[in-house]
């Protein structure tokens, strides 16, 4: 049963069309993958299902309720935004709060869950990111690797649905990208749905379920993932895929 | 200096102190406190780019930062009688200080604001959180640590201004020197003192805005 289904996403900034009609559908415990160049509209595609931009026309159904992106109002994108997560390529962590502060802050604001409640959650979802010991240190006191997993720590203890990750490992080195690759192996195993805007094929390879190939605003092609990774139907895809594993580590 | 100067200045010293104490500070706090409110909710506006409210804001910033404080004092007490509103010396004097500092400390807010890194708006709106509450919780306290410094020296700035008030008949410090030198005449030695009291205040204020500064030490900043 599929838990999302985007159809027909259209935006455009300015003159320029990012995204020409996307559709996707994504079940429960699917692990998606987005590939494709930079400028492609992976990161605008994903930022329009989370309301951070807001899309011109396309439908979003969710958790079977289905919305019109471009007319969607506060509550609908509120209900929305309940139940998914999302983690950002720059972690985005509230700098004026501690790590188990930046994850019990939305349970505490936006779902008014107690505190002591609040902190065991959030102690649990430190514990999976293996960050239990820097529960008290602030963002700029922790590596880019840990400021991530921070941050998936934050969208986790919402217990979302759905969690999107725009290109999480971006901004940080191989090492530190390993790290973080870990976590979002191990919440994949799990069973845990997600969609990955990412640049590491090899690792989109090992835990997708789907991946999707996009450029300049379209789906040049989806598919089951070992097929996809192994044999690509699109001359396009064949000649992505190739020159981004030829970098790969 | 002649006994005399000495003995007059001692005894001034009480006279000058006091209404320093009981109108130059209250103006001072009052003042910068209303200030405050007014320039963080300008600040709000223009940085939420709310359409009609914020062109009202630019222009009150506008006309408020190109006008002399001198102006404002004077139309405030001496024009709006002329048009039946009349408010006493010091509520005048409070009401002008605050709308003065409310429009340069909204620059300061509004730029300490938008230094504050746009992700984390986002951040929170993904978690659930309202826009008001991210507000509240997540920018408003960074950009006020980034602005401390320099409301800091906008309040103590103000402090020094307050004498500005002695114009529409407040009785502050400036004023009653201006008193006791009517009567004995010794101009260079009392408006030294009542400098030299000014000078007090507002090292009492900046030892304050550095005891706040590092209270407020940069999160995680050793």
């Amino acid at each position: 049963m599929a838990i999302l289904t985007a159809n027909g996403i259209k935006k455009s900034f300015g003159d320029t069309q990012v995204l020409r009609g996307i559709d996707l559908e994504v079940e429960k415990g699917e692990v998606i993958s987005i590939l494709g160049p930079s400028g492609g509209g992976k990161t605008t595609f994903l930022r329009c299902l989370n309301f951070l931009e807001q899309a011109d026309s396309g439908t979003l159904t969710f958790l079977d309720e289905t919305v019109e992106l471009a007319k969607a109002n506060k509550k609908q994108i509120r209900a929305i935004r309940m139940h998914t997560g999302f983690v950002f390529q720059n972690y985005n962590l509230f700098l004026n709060k501690t790590a188990l502060e930046n994850v019990t802050e939305g349970l505490i604001t936006a779902r008014k869950m107690k505190k002591e409640e609040a902190v065991k959650k959030a102690e649990a979802a430190l514990l999976k990111v293996g960050l239990s010991d820097k529960a008290d240190a602030y963002p700029n006191q922790l590596s880019g690797g840990q400021q991530q997993r921070v941050a998936i720590a934050r969208a986790l203890a919402t217990d979302p649905a759905i969690l999107y990750f725009d290109e999480p490992t971006s901004a940080l080195d191989p090492e530190l990208t390993k790290e973080v690759l870990a976590v979002m192996r191990d919440l994949a195993k799990e069973g845990m749905t997600m969609v990955v805007v990412t640049h590491e094929v090899g690792f989109a390879r090992q835990i997708s379920t789907k991946a999707v190939f996009m450029e300049n605003g379209v789906v040049v092609e989806a598919g089951a993932a070992p097929e996809f990774f192994d044999a690509p139907k699109t001359e396009r895809t064949k000649e992505f895929l190739r020159s981004m594993s030829s970098k790969d580590v | 200096m002649s006994e005399r100067v000495i003995d007059i200045l001692l005894e001034s010293f009480p006279k000058i102190l006091i209404p320093g104490l009981l109108r130059t500070i209250p103006l001072t706090v009052l003042a910068f406190a209303f200030g405050l409110v007014i320039a963080v909710i300008v600040a709000m506006i223009q940085y939420a780019n709310i359409k009609v409210l914020k062109e009202v804001c630019r222009f009150y910033v506008w006309v408020i930062r190109g006008t002399p404080l001198l102006v404002q004092l004077f139309v405030i007490f001496y024009g709006l009688p002329g048009v039946g509103i009349l408010i006493d010396p010091f509520p005048a004097a409070v009401l002008v200080f605050a709308v003065n500092e409310g429009a340069y400390a909204s620059e300061t807010i509004r730029a300490a604001m938008e230094a504050v890194p746009h992700g984390q708006m986002e951040a929170g709106l993904c978690v659930g959180m309202s826009w008001w509450q991210i507000m509240r919780r997540i920018v408003l306290p960074q950009a006020f640590r980034t602005a401390f410094p320099t409301l800091g020296n906008e309040m103590i700035s103000m402090l020094k201004d307050t004498s500005l008030a002695a114009n529409i008949t407040v009785t502050e410090m400036f004023m009653t020197t201006q008193r006791i030198n009517a009567k004995y005449y010794l101009p260079l030695a009392l408006y030294l003192e009542v400098g030299f009291i000014y000078l007090m205040f507002s090292t009492i204020l900046t030892r304050l805005q550095h005891y706040g500064e590092k209270k407020l030490a940069a999160y995680g900043k050793r």
